[in-house]
């Protein structure tokens, strides 16, 4: 999740087929480039591992597929080794080839060890990915012609549907230069030059707050927490931003408050009398069980409950106070406790994961996946809460649901 | 109101300035330097450097064997997909499902993390049985493995009777299991070996009566509308069968209102009497070959195999029904073939001598590769990542059985970036694959044709049936008229602009 | 058919006995299959006459595949029709052996080279039990029988009763059971009478003490066994003998392993293994 966006790396799937088929291409993280020939998101990477490489090993494989790699694509910027559990349990050191590959190949080759046995969740690999752009990436060169005090990274967007680009949007129209954007559409040039920043703004807390926090300890780059889900909170954000910053910053914020404050009233005298009053539950992961609350609070919906897959008990610190008096907050529920949890509550809609989806297609709940957009977004930004509150609309309010027979 | 979405959003000016002002910052190779590479990858100095390579895939065209186990055991009535292994694999398994057939997939996993790895699954798979049967009540339970469990050895037998010797769920339940290293075959594998491990287990001891019922194996095969297609084709014949595996309810259900855990499948009933049918079926070869060799050594009854796409093994098809149970076949399907022809008949000026590349599972494979060769269209080249020598033995026998298999090349254990350096080379017509196959009609230009497994980016295509003569007929209208909406396009600004075709 | 696993700790002479009783069984007219189930694919030289034969592991590797190969170049027929396969495997310290031994087996199941002719498979068993894969050989619908080769020395009894733990792990939920140690003598002290002692307590019994004889050293620089090298040699007896019992072998049982206080008493009390206060002074 974490280095799978950095476009201009080939991302290797370290082991069998399946790990990487099915997570191809299915998080949207948006990029530019030339897939293929300088830009390598889209593409599925694997060393394939046939029952000869558990028993022999894969060491020796995966240093002839990263020449043969860097062969076929030679404006690959990076190697990043992600490996499956197989190649955890029989002992391969890819540390040590991928040392090997790197000083050969001369461009930066990351072993990550993110064996899928390793923890409770996913929440593990974002501390891995991370120590490993603090070991092997941040600080490392990196071309940075110049440097201004109005130097920013924007860090924990992986731009799914484009949420980063339409974030990015709104730093820059406040006078902000983003040196860096994390991980979406970012290159390994990126990833290296970081550390150089005056801040780190962070969207996504929970993956991304382990290198922030290297960062100020490190390089004295001080980090801020932000919410660009919805207007109040991307207003309240912009102003928290700003003041980190001089007049002219501070001013340009106002300014672009100003700017898209009618259009964001525009959007919400269109949708929200369709939504006003509509409860939502959540069940999803990162940073979106509490970020997403406002947006829907500016549509005039309620959050009557909220929780996360791979939360930890900051997580829940930060969702607490964002959440509406007797809202229910969940933690790594099932699907048996969710739907038990949606006959209690009985929400207008709910927002989770693929996983989920079709079961609540079933029962008639109107239900939009959260994980990717449903194949929609961007929702960050201003130009992003156009989407989401279309997409609310829609969910809620398609006659599709009408024509559910359900029994009484 | 107008709401700009990502595809036109990004492309408005002060998006495309944001864009180019970012380059800055990227580091990356100018643009003269991006095209100069992206000519060369054309080339066949590239693609004999592609095809040299030995230790890396790049965008195969296969999954792993647990996905297979988990679309047979969702082919069973009450049945409870059991993965052993890490958690995330089933979440991998259930949203690959999730995504093709846009319907819940069921699967609960025993969650092995690294005490597991060490100490073995046994723990693990225990209380998971325990509270997976308490919690959803199966009737069977069909156990699979990931790859951790298969490295570190787990004995899914010895576990299961320990389970069953401590109580934590019935003796009587039906726990058939199937280790399905992902590191060995691929989806079509573990396909095979969990319908062995549930025929296995559900006929044990019901050698009986002779029930006069047909049994059909599909295969792996992630077309709905096929399950509803073959059952329509028995029932005209007035054949009494049973479908081993039919997930035709699992992956398409009504939507009610109400959420089931378990929408359908073959009743395990059925499934043990199974054994005593007059015959069996299978529709695919390489995903039912072990599950074959079981039925004709153990159930000592007449079997075949026999993928009907396309006219002639459709043909086929009705013989291996004839052959088994004795009954003739009726005017009604005498007269579907005769309009699939009569299809194939009036199409066929638009695919004669178009050349095709292709990719997918064997058995699909060698079905398209005899519709294209019935239509007077060339297979080129025909990339299968899953098959074997043998599959590759088979599809050149079958290419050589006409004058249009002249241009035919099977390349197995190859992927779609082989696929690509074919297709700049040595360029084709027409492209046959799955949604992943877009990413080469995007830098090829060639028209795609969907079919096979996933489909991601079209909707409800695995409804539409591509087995018997009906779905000859739509194997046929999505070729053809994928070849005319792109004569529409070439020819917008030209004479050649036909209304008529 | 019967499947009969060897175990036993590296170096005691698993592979040795392991062919020299199957010769044995052999030229009684019994149809045999031995499968090497070691890495170091050592268990079927001496009916091969041969180096090392052509493991399923290594032909894989070369093919890329399993599916690749075929039964005949990794099943192959020695001295008295005795069929051989090994499952081959890495050097120490890479990859998963224990895989290895899975995969051999499978692909020799699937193969048919368990042909219903068989009167005995043997399966030769790397060491220990270290892991999973080592197990496949005794997991449900293979051998249901085990023989320890063990000796008077300390480590193979230690071995013996680590054995003896895997082999009560699966006797409990399938139909695994112990038929007995085999002595491979090392000419320690009191040996017949101390492994007598600990067939006992593990619930079983000793079910020959093959004693030490350089013949069969000589009869391994040719790549033979005794039985073929020298056949009316007092040793080649002692293999026909240990086939003989093990043929009409009815005493099968579920060990009961000792615990590391109880197997340290029993050497002490023979005299092996000195007190601890006398360690202590070392």
């Amino acid at each position: 999740m974490v280095w799978g966006p950095v476009k201009d790396q080939i991302t290797i799937s370290h082991g069998p087929v399946g790990c990487g088929q099915y997570s191809w291409w299915a998080r949207r993280n948006y990029y530019n480039g030339q897939t293929g020939i300088n830009t390598f998101g889209t593409m599925h990477v694997t060393t394939d591992f046939q029952e000869k490489d558990i028993v022999y090993g894969g060491d020796k494989g995966l240093d002839a597929a990263m020449r043969e790699l860097k062969g076929l694509f030679p404006l690959a910027n990076g190697i990043g080794v992600l490996s499956e559990c197989p190649v955890g349990l029989i002992g391969d050191d890819i540390e040590a080839v991928s040392k090997q590959v790197e000083k050969d190949l001369e461009i930066p080759v990351v072993p990550v060890r993110c064996e899928g046995f390793r923890g409770v969740s996913q929440s593990l690999g974002h501390h891995i990915a991370n120590d490993t752009i603090r070991d092997h990436i941040l600080g490392k060169g990196g071309i940075l012609e110049e440097e201004t005090p109005y130097d920013v990274n924007l860090i924990g967007d992986y731009n799914i549907g484009g949420d980063g680009w339409s974030s990015r949007k709104i730093l820059e129209e406040m006078g902000l230069r983003v040196i860096t954007q994390w991980t979406g559409d970012a290159s390994v040039n990126e990833m290296k030059i970081a550390s150089r920043a005056k801040y780190n703004l962070i969207h996504c807390y929970r993956s991304m707050n382990y290198i922030c926090r290297h960062m100020e300890e490190e390089y004295g780059v001080p980090w801020l927490e932000f919410n660009f889900f919805g207007p109040t909170k991307t207003y309240e954000s912009i102003r928290k931003i700003a003041a980190l910053f001089d007049d002219t910053i501070q001013a340009n914020a106002e300014k672009v408050i100003e700017k898209y404050k009618p259009v964001m009233d525009a959007v919400i005298a269109e949708y929200k009398p369709k939504l006003e009053g509509k409860t939502v539950m959540l069940y999803v992961g990162g940073l979106r069980p509490r970020h997403t609350v406002g947006a829907y609070e500016d549509l005039g919906m309620e959050i009557i409950g909220t929780g996360y897959e791979f939360g930890h008990s900051d997580d829940y610190k930060r969702t607490y106070p964002v959440m509406p008096e007797g809202a229910v907050i969940m933690d790594d529920a099932t699907s048996y406790e969710l739907e038990e949890f949606t006959y209690r509550l009985r929400p207008d809609m709910i927002g989770a994961g693929i996983k989920e989806k079709y079961n609540y297609h079933k029962m008639g709940v109107p239900f939009r996946q959260m994980h990717s957009w449903d194949y929609s977004g961007p929702y960050h930004g201003f130009d992003g809460f156009a989407v989401f509150a279309r997409d609310m609309d829609m969910t809620v309010n398609s006659p599709t649901w009408d024509l559910v027979r359900k029994k009484k | 109101m107008k709401i700009l979405d990502h595809n036109e959003l990004f492309q408005r000016p002060e998006y495309l300035e944001q864009f180019e002002n970012k380059r800055q910052f990227e580091g990356m190779a100018p643009p003269e330097k991006v095209r100069e590479i992206s000519e060369w990858t054309k080339t066949e100095e590239y693609k004999e450097l592609n095809f040299a390579r030995k230790n890396i895939k790049i965008n195969p065209v296969k999954a792993c064997q647990p996905l297979g186990a988990l679309l047979c055991s969702g082919g069973f009535q009450d049945t409870l997909p059991f993965v052993q292994g890490a958690q995330g694999c089933a979440a991998y398994f259930r949203s690959h499902l999730a995504r093709h057939f846009k319907e819940p997939s069921v699967a609960v996993s025993s969650s092995m993390t690294e005490d597991a790895a060490v100490f073995g699954g046994m723990n693990n798979m225990l209380e998971g049985l325990e509270n997976a049967y308490a919690l959803y009540t199966p009737k069977m339970m069909a156990v699979f493995t990931t790859c951790m469990a298969e490295v570190i050895g787990d004995d899914l037998n010895a576990y299961i009777r320990s389970a069953k010797g401590k109580g934590t769920i019935p003796e009587d339940l039906p726990v058939p299991f199937a280790h399905t290293p992902s590191f060995v075959g691929s989806h079509i594998t573990g396909y095979d070996n969990m319908m062995k491990g549930i025929l296995s287990t559900v006929t044990q001891g019901k050698k009986g009566e002779p029930n006069g019922k047909l049994n059909i194996i599909p295969g792996f095969d992630t077309y709905t509308g096929n399950y509803r297609e073959l059952k329509r084709l028995l029932d005209i014949m007035g054949v009494e069968h049973t479908t081993l595996g039919d997930i035709s309810e699992t992956y398409d259900s009504p939507t009610t209102g109400e959420y089931t855990i378990y929408p359908g499948g073959t009743p395990l009933a059925d499934a043990a009497d199974s054994v005593n049918g007059v015959g069996t079926i299978a529709l695919q070869r390489f995903s039912t070959a072990k599950t074959m060799q079981f039925i004709k050594t153990e159930w000592v009854h007449k079997t075949e195999t026999v993928t009907p796409i396309g006219i002639k093994n459709t043909d086929a098809f009705f013989e291996a029904v004839v052959k088994i149970t004795g009954k003739p076949i009726p005017k009604d399907i005498e007269d579907e073939r005769g309009r699939a022809v009569d299809v194939m008949v009036d199409s066929h000026p638009y695919v004669h001598g178009k050349r095709f590349a292709m990719t997918g599972d064997p058995d699909q494979l060698l079905g398209l590769i005899s519709i294209i060769m019935e239509l007077g269209g060339y297979p080129a080249h025909i990339v299968c990542t899953n098959g074997d020598k043998k599959f590759k033995a088979q599809a050149e026998e079958l290419l050589s059985q006409s004058p249009f298999g002249a241009q035919g090349q099977i390349y197995t254990n190859k992927d779609l970036w082989h696929m690509r350096s074919l297709m700049f080379t040595e360029p084709v017509d027409m492209l046959i694959g799955n949604s992943y196959a877009k990413f080469l009609w995007r830098d090829v230009g060639t028209p795609l044709v969907r079919i096979g497994f996933p489909l991601f980016d079209r909707h409800h295509l695995h409804r539409v049936p591509i087995i018997g003569y009906q779905g000859a007929i739509n194997i046929v209208t999505s070729i053809v008229n994928t070849v005319l909406d792109e004569l529409d396009r070439e020819t917008m600004h030209t004479a050649s602009f036909d209304v008529i075709r | 058919m019967r499947q009969i696993a060897i175990y036993g700790k590296g170096g005691i002479g698993k592979s040795t006995t392991t062919q020299n009783t199957v010769v044995a069984l052999a030229e009684a007219g019994y149809k045999c299959m031995i499968v090497g189930c070691d890495p170091k694919a050592d268990a079927t030289r001496l009916i091969l006459h041969a180096k090392a034969q052509t493991t399923v592991m290594d032909l894989a590797r070369e093919r890329g595949t399993v599916e690749d190969l075929e039964i005949d170049e990794v099943l192959l027929e020695g001295y008295k029709g005795i069929r051989c396969a090994e499952s081959g495997g890495p050097e120490p310290g890479v990859g998963c052996a224990g895989r290895g031994v899975i995969t051999a087996i499978n692909f020799l199941e699937e193969n048919g080279a368990y042909a219903d002719d068989q009167d005995y498979v043997f399966y030769d068993v790397l060491g220990d039990v270290v892991c999973g894969g080592f197990a496949m050989p005794i997991r449900e619908g293979k051998a249901k029988e085990i023989y320890i080769v063990t000796s008077g020395e300390m480590m193979a009894m230690y071995a013996a009763n680590n054995i003896s733990r895997g082999v009560l792990k699966y006797a409990q939920s399938g139909g695994v059971r112990l038929g007995g140690l085999i002595c491979n003598s090392r000419k320690t002290d009191k040996e017949y009478e101390l492994i007598s002692e600990l067939a006992r307590r593990l619930n079983t019994q000793m079910i020959h003490f093959v004693p030490r004889d350089n013949e069969v050293q000589r009869a391994e620089l040719r790549r033979m066994t005794v039985i073929e090298y020298s056949p009316d040699h007092a040793q080649a007896n002692e293999y026909r003998t240990l086939a003989r019992k093990m043929a009409e072998n009815t005493n099968m049982t579920i060990p009961t392993p000792l615990t590391m206080d109880e197997l340290e008493a029993l050497l002490m009390e023979f005299g092996i293994m000195e007190s601890e206060e006398e360690v202590a002074v070392v």
